[in-house]
C-alpha cells in the first residue's frame, strides 16, 4: 500500500489534491481512498488530507499516521508542531516541500529522518494560474508524479474532474491542467523505501477517577487561547507606520481578533503571534498607514 | 442621520479592556467575533456567556478560551434556558448569603441566527416571557455557518446557500423571506431590543450600555459578516456592514419598552445592489443574467421599510 | 456535487453514497435539518432537487424534532421519505422517533455517528444511534461507503414490507465514512428499479376515506398488544431483510447478512465490532493471522432486530470473544457486549472467555496495538477468572497527551505543547 499526505493550510486545496491522486489511482485500476482531515477547515488554520492506493482493497481508516510521501504546501507548517508535518516522517520515501530553496539546504535546516525534494509550486501557480489560486492541481499533480501514477494524460484528466466537481470555470481549468502538466514533468516517481516492519506493540494505561476539575472538561486558565498562535494563518501581514498613524482608534476597534491593543499613548499595537491576517485594519485605517507584507509564499 | 450617543462618542472612548484574549480558531475576519468582542466591552466583565451549539462553540475547545469571562456550553435549542437556570441560581445563592452581592454576574446568551430562530426560538420565547434578567446576541450571519452556510430562517430572499442553490428552477436561490428578530422579540415587550453593526461600534457599545440600566431581557441582534459563507475577502468585511447600513437593508434601531427609534438613518440610501455586488452569495442575481424581478423585489422590501419608517418616526419636514 | 448518472463504479464519500441511495430509491419527499457531519447528504439532494435531477421536494425543517416529526408524518400519508441526522441532532428528535416508528410507518433515515456532548466532538462513536436503540427503528450499521448505499436500498425494501412497517435507520461513523472518498459501485437506475419499485403505497390520508393514526392507548392490555406489535415486526424483518438481500444479490452481485465474518472459520478467538472500525480490525486480523494466532471478525451489522441466532451460532463454540464496543453507558460499560453476553448466556454453548473492551471514543484510533493487547487479554484469560466492566483502550501515550492538555487547561502559566495535530475544530 502507498499512504501518502498532504499537509497545508484551510484555502490551499490539500482536500482536492487528496482527491486527484485518488482519482488517478482509482482511473488506473487500483483500490484508493481519500480524505480531509475535517470536511470544512477554516481558512489559514492547519490542515492535512491523506490518499491510499492498494492493489487490494484496503483495510485502513483515518489518518495516516506513517506515511509514505508527504507534501507540504507551506514551508512555516513545518516549524509548526501542531500541524504534525514530522509524524511517521521515518517511514517516508520523500518529503516534498513548495519552496523556492534548493532541497539539499532545506534538508541540512529541517534534519528530518527523510529524503528532502523542493519544488517551486507557487511560482508555477503564480505564473500559469494566477495569485491567490489553490495549489489543488498542482499539488495533485506532484503527488501523481512522485507515486509513480501516470501517464500524463490519465493524471490530467484526474486534476480536471476534480476542477469540474469544485464548480471552476473552463479557463481556469485550462490554467490549472497546464500547471499541473509542467510539475509532473518536472517530477519523477521515487523509489520506494524498504517498510519498517509495523511494532504493534502499545502500553495500555488504566484510568483512575481524577481529582477535581482534571474529571471534568473545565478550563480555569480562562483567556489562554494566546497559545494557539493564530498568527501562522497568516499570508499577508499588517505593519503599521507609526509615524503617520493618527492614533484614531479604528483598526482597534475593528480588529474581531482582538490582535491589536493601544499602548500608553494610544498608538496601536499589533500582536502578531495572533493576528490572523484579515487585514481589515489594512484595509480601513482612515490615512493609509497600514500596509501589507507577503507572509507566506503558498497562494 | 445619526442619534445623539448617551454614554460614548467616538472610539477613542471604547473600553480598552479585553475580555475577548485573541487565538480563537474562528475565521478570520468573523463579524460575530467582532460583535462579541464589543459586546463584551460595553459590559465589563463579570459575565457569564451562555453558548448556542454554532460556530461560537469553538471560542472554547479544550484546553484553550480565548475568553476571560465564564462560559458555559449548551446545545443548540436551549442556550436561553441555560442562561434561566444560570441567572436563577445566582439569585438564590446570593438571597441566602452564600454568593457575596459582589460576585454576580451578568448573564450572556450567545447563539446564532439558526438558534435565534429556527430550533432555539421557542427557548428564546420562553425566557423572555420569563422576564428573564439577561442579554442576548444573536450574530446573525444569515445561514447556519457552523455546518458549511445552509439555509436558515435568517436567509434573504435572493441569496444563494448550500442548501438553496440558485438553478433554472428556483433561479433566486432562497426563496423565503428572512424572519424579523426584531419584530419578533418586540412582540414579547421586553425592556430592551435593538439592532447592532459592527461598522457602527459606537453605536454598539451605546446600546448596550443603555440596556444595561434595565431590568429583564435585553436583546441584540448584530449582523454578522461571514467571509467564508457570503464569499468575500476577509479584508472587507467593514465596508460590507457599513454598505448594508447605508442601503438600508439593515436598519439600526432600538426599542425601548416597546417604543422604536432608528439611531442611524441613512439620508440617501445607496442602491442594494452595491451591497449585493460584494458577496458571491448574491452573485447568481447578476450572471450570466441580471435577475431584474429578484432584484427589483429586494429593493422595493427596503424602500418599503423605510417609508414605512418615514411615516411613523420621523418629524415632518 | 457528486456525479450524473449512476450505474459506475465511482469514488464517492459515505454521505454522497447516502444520497445516492436515495436518489436511486426515488424518494419523494425530503426534510432536513443541517449538522456536521451529515451535511453533505442532504446539500447533495437539495442541489439535485433544485436542479431538477430528482423529482423530490425538499424542505428545511427548523430542528429535528420537527424533522423527524415531518418524515414521519409525511410517510403517514404515503410518501417515500428519507432523512438523514447526526449525534446531537439524533438526540434533539429521539420524542419524534420514538412516535414515529409508533406511527409504524415506513421511511428511511441516514444517521452519521458522532460522540455525544457534553463535551462536543466531532468525530465518531456509537453512542448517539444506540440512544435510539430501544426506538422501535430498524438499525443497519455500515462498514464500508458501497454499504452505506447499498443498505439505503434495502432499507426501504425492510421498511416498506407491510410485515414491517417501520422506520430504518442506516448508520455510518462520521469522518472515517462519511468524509471518505472509496470506490462505490453504484447500480444503474434498472437494477435499482427491479429491486426496489417504485412508490406504490396507498395514500392513507385522503378526502375519500378518513382515518385517524397514532392514536392514543390509554389502557395497558392495549398499550401492550400494540408495543408489542412492534416488537414482532421487528422480528419479521429479520427474515425481510434476508428476503431482500437474496434478490439484492441477485440484482447487483453484493450480499449482505444481519452479521457479517472476516476468517472466522477456524478462529479460536473472536472480535465482535460494528462500523466502520471493523475495517481496522480486519487489517489487525491480517497481521495477528500472520503471526499463527487463529484471529477471526463477528461484524454485528444489524444491530436491530438483534439478529441472536447468527450470534449465538458464530460465537458459542469459540475459545475466546472479545466484544470491542465503540460506545459506553457509565456505570456499565460496552453497551453490545451486554446484549452479546445475554444471547450466549441464553445458547446452549457459550465460549470459554468472554470479555467486554471500550475503543474508539469520540474517533480515538484503535491502533494495532490495542487490538493485540485485547487478543492477548483473550489469549491469557481463563474461565475461572469473575472479571466484571469493560476495559477501555487507551495507552500510555494517549494518556501523555491528556495531562499535558489538561495541565494547560488547569495553570495559566503552562506553556503550549505540540499538542494535538491541528484537528482542534467542534461543529455542531
Ligand atoms: S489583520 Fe485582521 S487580525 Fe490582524 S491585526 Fe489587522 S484586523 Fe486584526
Ligand atoms: S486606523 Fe490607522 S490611523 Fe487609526 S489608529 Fe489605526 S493605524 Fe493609526
Ligand atoms: S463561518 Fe462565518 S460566522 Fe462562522 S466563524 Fe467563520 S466567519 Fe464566523
Amino acid at each position: 500500500m502507498l499512504r501518502i499526505r498532504f499537509h497545508g493550510r484551510g484555502g490551499h486545496g490539500v482536500k482536492t489534491a487528496s482527491r486527484i491522486v485518488g482519482t488517478a489511482a482509482f482511473l488506473s485500476g487500483f483500490y484508493a481512498q481519500d480524505s480531509p482531515i475535517y470536511g470544512a477547515e477554516r481558512r489559514g488554520a492547519a490542515v492535512a488530507a491523506y490518499t491510499r492506493i492498494d492493489t487490494k482493497p484496503i483495510c485502513e481508516r483515518g489518518a495516516v499516521a506513517e506515511p509514505d510521501l508527504i507534501l507540504v504546501v507551506d514551508e512555516t507548517l513545518l516549524a509548526d508542531p501542531a500541524a504534525g508535518v514530522r509524524v511517521g516522517c521515518e517511514f517516508a520515501s520523500a518529503l516534498l516541500v513548495n519552496s523556492g530553496k534548493e532541497g539539499t539546504a532545506l534538508a541540512t535546516e529541517l534534519r528530518l529522518p527523510c529524503p528532502i525534494l523542493t519544488l517551486d509550486l507557487t511560482a508555477v501557480v503564480l505564473a500559469v494560474v494566477g495569485r491567490g489560486s489553490a495549489q489543488s492541481a498542482v499539488l495533485g499533480a506532484a503527488a501523481c508524479a512522485l507515486a509513480g501514477l501516470g501517464p500524463l494524460e490519465r493524471v490530467l484528466e484526474a486534476v480536471q474532474r476534480e476542477l469540474v466537481e469544485l464548480g471552476l470555470e473552463a479557463d481556469e481549468q485550462a490554467r490549472n491542467l497546464e500547471a499541473a502538466r509542467r510539475v509532473y514533468a518536472d517530477l519523477s516517481a521515487v523509489p520506494a523505501r524498504p517498510r519498517l516492519p509495523a511494532s504493534g506493540q502499545v502500553e495500555l494505561h488504566r484510568p483512575t477517577l481524577a481529582k477535581g476539575a482534571a474529571s471534568r472538561p473545565i478550563i480555569l486558565a480562562v483567556g489562554n487561547a494566546a497559545a494557539r498562535h493564530t498568527g501562522r494563518w497568516r499570508v499577508f501581514r499588517p505593519v503599521i507606520d507609526q509615524e503617520a498613524c493618527t492614533r484614531c482608534g479604528v483598526c482597534f476597534a475593528l480588529c474581531p481578533d482582538g490582535a491589536i491593543t493601544l499602548d500608553e499613548r494610544a498608538y496601536p499595537v499589533i500582536d502578531y503571534e495572533n493576528c490572523k491576517g484579515c487585514m481589515m485594519c489594512y484595509q480601513e485605517c482612515p490615512v493609509h498607514c497600514i500596509s501589507e507584507r507577503q507572509e507566506v509564499q503558498a497562494w | 442621520m445619526k442619534t445623539k450617543r448617551e454614554f460614548i462618542h467616538n472610539l477613542k472612548e471604547l473600553p480598552r479592556d479585553e475580555l475577548l484574549a485573541p487565538g480563537s480558531p474562528l475565521c478570520a475576519g468573523c463579524g460575530g467575533l467582532l460583535a462579541l468582542r464589543l459586546l463584551l466591552k460595553a459590559l465589563d466583565g463579570n459575565v457569564a456567556v451562555v453558548n448556542a451549539a454554532g460556530c461560537m462553540t469553538l471560542l472554547a475547545v479544550y484546553p484553550y478560551t480565548p475568553l476571560r469571562t465564564s462560559w458555559l456550553y449548551t446545545t443548540m435549542g436551549s442556550a436561553p434556558a441555560g442562561a434561566q437556570g444560570i441567572r436563577d441560581a445566582l439569585d438564590v445563592l446570593i438571597a441566602k448569603g452564600r454568593l457575596p452581592r459582589e460576585e454576580d454576574l451578568r448573564v450572556v446568551v450567545l447563539a446564532g441566527d439558526g438558534a435565534t430562530l429556527d430550533i432555539g426560538l421557542s427557548s428564546l420565547s420562553g425566557a423572555i416571557h420569563r422576564g428573564l434578567d439577561f442579554y442576548y446576541l444573536c450574530y446573525d450571519n444569515e445561514a447556519f455557518g457552523n455546518t458549511g452556510f445552509q439555509m436558515s430562517a435568517a436567509s434573504p430572499y435572493g441569496s444563494r446557500t448550500a442548501t438553496s442553490p440558485a438553478t433554472p428552477l428556483q433561479a433566486a436561490g432562497t426563496l423565503q423571506q428572512k424572519k424579523d428578530l426584531f419584530e419578533i422579540w418586540r412582540s414579547h415587550h421586553p425592556p430592551y431590543a435593538a439592532t447592532l453593526s459592527t461598522a457602527d461600534p459606537v453605536d454598539l457599545v451605546d446600546k448596550v450600555r443603555r440596556a444595561t440600566r434595565l431590568r429583564g431581557p435585553k436583546l441584540f441582534t448584530a449582523l454578522a459578516v461571514c467571509p467564508p459563507g457570503w464569499g468575500s475577502a476577509p479584508s472587507r468585511g467593514f465596508e460590507i456592514a457599513k454598505l448594508a447600513l447605508d442601503t438600508g437593508v439593515w436598519p439600526l434601531k432600538e426599542a425601548i419598552d416597546g417604543k422604536v427609534r432608528h439611531t442611524y438613518i441613512p439620508q440617501r440610501r445607496r442602491p442594494l445592489e452595491e451591497y449585493l455586488r460584494t458577496q458571491r452569495r448574491f452573485a447568481h442575481l447578476f450572471s450570466p443574467q441580471r435577475q431584474e424581478d429578484v432584484l427589483h423585489r429586494m429593493q422595493q422590501a427596503v424602500d418599503a421599510y423605510w417609508d414605512e419608517v418615514q411615516r411613523h418616526e420621523m418629524p415632518p419636514r | 456535487m457528486v456525479g450524473e448518472q449512476g450505474g459506475t463504479r465511482r469514488m464517492l464519500t459515505g454521505n454522497a453514497a447516502a444520497a445516492w441511495g436515495a436518489r436511486l430509491a426515488r424518494v419523494e419527499y425530503i426534510p432536513a435539518f443541517p449538522i456536521t457531519p451529515q451535511t453533505e447528504i442532504i446539500e447533495s439532494l437539495a442541489a439535485w432537487c433544485a436542479g431538477g435531477e430528482l423529482a423530490a421536494r425538499f424542505v428545511t425543517l427548523d430542528s429535528e424534532h420537527s424533522m423527524i416529526t415531518a418524515a414521519g408524518a409525511a410517510a403517514a400519508t404515503g410518501c417515500r421519505v428519507f432523512t438523514a441526522t447526526s449525534s446531537q441532532g439524533l438526540l434533539y428528535g429521539l420524542e419524534a422517533l420514538w412516535t414515529v416508528a409508533g406511527w409504524r410507518v415506513p421511511l428511511v433515515m441516514v444517521n452519521v455517528s458522532r460522540g455525544l456532548a457534553a463535551p462536543i466532538t466531532l468525530e465518531p462513536d456509537h453512542n448517539d444511534i444506540l440512544a435510539a436503540r430501544d426506538s422501535g427503528c430498524i438499525q443497519l450499521h455500515a462498514e464500508t461507503c458501497q454499504e452505506v448505499l447499498d443498505s439505503v436500498l434495502l432499507a426501504y425494501r425492510v421498511a416498506e414490507d407491510p410485515r414491517v412497517r417501520l422506520p430504518v435507520i442506516v448508520n455510518m461513523d462520521g469522518f472515517y465514512l462519511s468524509f471518505t472518498r472509496e470506490p462505490v459501485e453504484v447500480p444503474t437506475p434498472q437494477q435499482a428499479a427491479d429491486f426496489l419499485p417504485e412508490a406504490q403505497g396507498e395514500p392513507e390520508f385522503r378526502a375519500s376515506r378518513p382515518l385517524a393514526q397514532g392514536v392514543a392507548v390509554l389502557q395497558g392490555a392495549l398499550y401492550s398488544h400494540f408495543r408489542y406489535q412492534m416488537h414482532l415486526a421487528q422480528e419479521a424483518a429479520l427474515a425481510v431483510h434476508e428476503e431482500a438481500a437474496a434478490d439484492f444479490e441477485q440484482i447487483c452481485g453484493r450480499r449482505y447478512g444481519a452479521v457479517e465474518a472476516y476468517r472466522l472459520e477456524d478462529a479460536e478467538l473472536v472480535l465482535v465490532m460494528a462500523g466502520s472500525f471493523a475495517t481496522k480490525a480486519r487489517a489487525a486480523i491480517d497481521v495477528l493471522r500472520s503471526e499463527g494466532k487463529r484471529v477471526g471478525l463477528l461484524r454485528l451489522r444489524m444491530i436491530r432486530p438483534w439478529p441472536a441466532a447468527a450470534v449465538a451460532a458464530a460465537l458459542g463454540h469459540r475459545r475466546g470473544v472479545a466484544v470491542i464496543d465503540q460506545n459506553l453507558s457509565p456505570g456499565l460499560g460496552g453497551i453490545l457486549f451486554q446484549e452479546v453476553a445475554a444471547t450466549l448466556a441464553r445458547s446452549a454453548r457459550r465460549p470459554g472467555v468472554l470479555r467486554s473492551f471500550v475503543g474508539g471514543l469520540g474517533g480515538k484510533d484503535i491502533s494495532l496495538g490495542e487490538f493485540r493487547h485485547v487478543v492477548d487479554v483473550l489469549a491469557a484469560a481463563s474461565d475461572s477468572e469473575d472479571l466484571h466492566g469493560s476495559e477501555l483502550l487507551f495507552t500510555e501515550a494517549d494518556w501523555q497527551q491528556v495531562q499535558s492538555l489538561v495541565q494547560l487547561a488547569q495553570f495559566p502559566e503552562t506553556q503550549a505543547v505540540p499538542s494535538d495535530d491541528g484537528r482542534s475544530e467542534v461543529r455542531r
